[in-house]
């Protein structure tokens, strides 16, 4: 195209662009500045910058304990999920392993990915409370683990179908039993789909606030999506601590974005079919 | 989700250890005939669900034939539209309440500066901006993400097509419309379909940002079943549960209409 035109289509790029990135600058401004500062002015540049109130969040207005619970549940729920989708993908996708109802199970499997969380919500609320896991992290675990089981089946089922049967057949000549042929052999292989698949889960689970939001009650297990909803009606006046707040919320999932941005577009794209 | 549609023919007292008595469609019945709220909230996620993809769909579409036409710096534009959408909603939602404030809000602070100083208002504080207000922010929060779905399917349309059409300035964008469009239809009614299931159930924005007010404004069908079942002091699961199963019930229908008409030939397929 020619080089004018082109220079035209900068405008609305930029403009959206300016809309995308503004709030989240913004918020990333008054992160670094008291919150009298930001009464003075609200759009005034962090100078000078105030570093020192992430430290006073995270150890004065409890964001640790939150980093800390959401680190917890995101980390276990993405490794159970993982392992057990990995073998379960594995299982079904590899034609060689026949076991009874395995066509009307991924069926099942496929459904369930639709299901909106609302309808299991309830029942999960029942549960949970029958088996006294109510209000504790390992009942949450529990619950992202099942949710977010079936997508991850399906997704993994996917790519170990598609690996050559030859490279299996090979294994066993060299003395693999299927407990070897798949952690020496196929886990290796689909390390690629398993990754998009970690980092699908992972943004789902330090994100997620349905579920959090009803099962957790008490303030010292709070996740950050929780925390930070409770905050916001308690110290709705202390706009600059928010902001902070937001930005230790967001930072980590934010930095590794930035180092690895083409994974997370194909994890989350991945994902899009849950949308 | 069996455990759900048993006790939507039920109720259930939290407060008498979660007793359970038979009570047929009668939760059914309440709700499809005398319950004005449920209606407002249905009312809401519809619109939600119906305007959101309208909105979505072409503003991504635009975004991306820009982003094709090789825009320079084509990869950093992609990068920072798409961060939205890895924020958490109680995130979003915070910094959208002060982007809405009346005072200092970047909002209103955009439209005095543009002069439309007369416009400026409390975004969230009047049940006839409110909703609009909220789809604005899940279109921040999903356009860059549609936008790079749609890329992924525009850079697999044989680049013949669309040097052809983009080269020939003022005609081309008849042939974009004509070529490319139809060609990228498939990914577009899943995209389509995904944002209308996705805003069908939200919850988590008008949580926190108005807890569907004000007057049932923003209320939603997700967020009235939590009410139901936790915060109004009815300590029954059952009515709750039947308003999750009279939605599901109409998500899953209307999509596979939706399929139905939208796709025709092609199937859904990831």
């Amino acid at each position: 195209m020619r080089r004018p035109l082109r220079r035209l289509l900068l405008v609305p790029v930029l403009l959206y662009t300016a809309f995308s990135a503004g709030p989240y600058v913004w918020t990333a401004m008054m992160s670094l500045r008291t919150t009298d500062e930001i009464y003075r002015s609200h759009y005034g540049l962090p100078i000078p910058a105030h570093w020192d109130k992430y430290a006073r969040a995270w150890n004065e207005f409890g964001y640790a304990t939150y980093f800390r619970n959401s680190t917890i549940v995101s980390v276990t729920s993405v490794v159970l999920v993982t392992l057990l989708g990995a073998m379960a993908g594995f299982a079904f996708g590899r034609r060689r392993y026949h076991f009874p109802l395995r066509e009307p199970l991924f069926l099942l499997i496929f459904l369930s990915v639709m299901f909106p969380p609302q309808i299991m919500l309830l029942a999960l609320f029942q549960i949970l409370i029958q088996y006294r896991l109510f209000n504790s992290l390992t009942g949450l675990v529990l619950v992202y683990t099942v949710t977010e089981l079936p997508l991850t089946i399906y997704l993994l089922r996917a790519f170990f179908a598609q690996i050559p049967t030859e490279l299996e057949e090979a294994a066993r000549i060299d003395g693999c039993n299927d407990w070897t042929i798949f952690w020496r052999v196929m886990f290796p292989m689909a390390l690629p789909a398993v990754a998009t698949t970690v980092i699908l889960n992972f943004i789902y689970f330090w994100n997620e606030f349905l579920y959090a939001v009803v099962f957790i009650t008490q303030q010292k297990i709070r996740t950050l999506p929780l925390a930070i909803q409770f905050l916001v009606s308690d110290q709705y006046q202390d706009v600059g601590m928010l902001a902070t707040g937001l930005m230790i919320a967001t930072l980590p999932v934010l930095v590794l974005y930035l180092f690895l941005s083409e994974w997370f577009v194909k994890g989350m794209t991945a994902g899009a079919i849950k949308g | 989700m069996l455990v759900t549609f048993y006790n939507s023919v039920h109720t259930l007292r939290m407060d008498l250890g979660m007793v359970t008595e038979y009570v047929g469609l009668q939760h059914f019945r309440e709700i499809l005939t005398s319950d004005d709220v449920f209606w407002k909230a249905a009312r809401n996620s519809l619109v939600w669900g119906v305007v959101a993809p309208l909105v979505d769909l072409p503003l991504a579409l635009t975004l991306a034939l820009l982003l094709h036409a090789r825009v320079p710096l084509a990869r950093v534009f992609r990068t920072v539209w798409f961060t939205p959408v890895l924020m958490s909603y109680p995130v979003v939602g915070v910094i959208w309440l002060w982007v809405y404030n009346y005072d200092w809000g970047l909002a209103n602070l955009a439209l005095r500066a543009l002069g439309l100083g007369d416009y400026a208002q409390a975004w969230l504080a009047s049940p006839a901006t409110a909703l609009p207000a909220l789809i604005l922010v899940t279109t921040w929060m999903f356009a860059g993400f549609n936008m790079v779905v749609l890329l992924a399917a525009l850079a697999a349309i044989p680049a013949e097509y669309l040097e052809a059409a983009v080269v020939d300035g003022a005609a081309g964008w008849r042939r974009v419309l004509h070529i490319v469009i139809p060609l990228l239809r498939p990914t577009l009614v899943n995209l389509a379909i995904l944002d209308f299931i996705g805003k069908m159930k939200q919850f988590a924005l008008v949580w926190v940002m108005t807890r569907g007010g004000p007057m049932w404004g923003t209320e939603t069908v997700a967020t009235y079943v939590v009410k139901r079942a936790f915060e109004w002091k009815t300590l029954d699961l059952g009515y709750p549960s039947a308003i999750a199963v009279i939605w599901f019930s109409i998500i899953f229908g209307l999509s596979v209409g939706l399929m139905r008409t939208l796709q025709r030939r092609e199937v859904l397929e990831f």
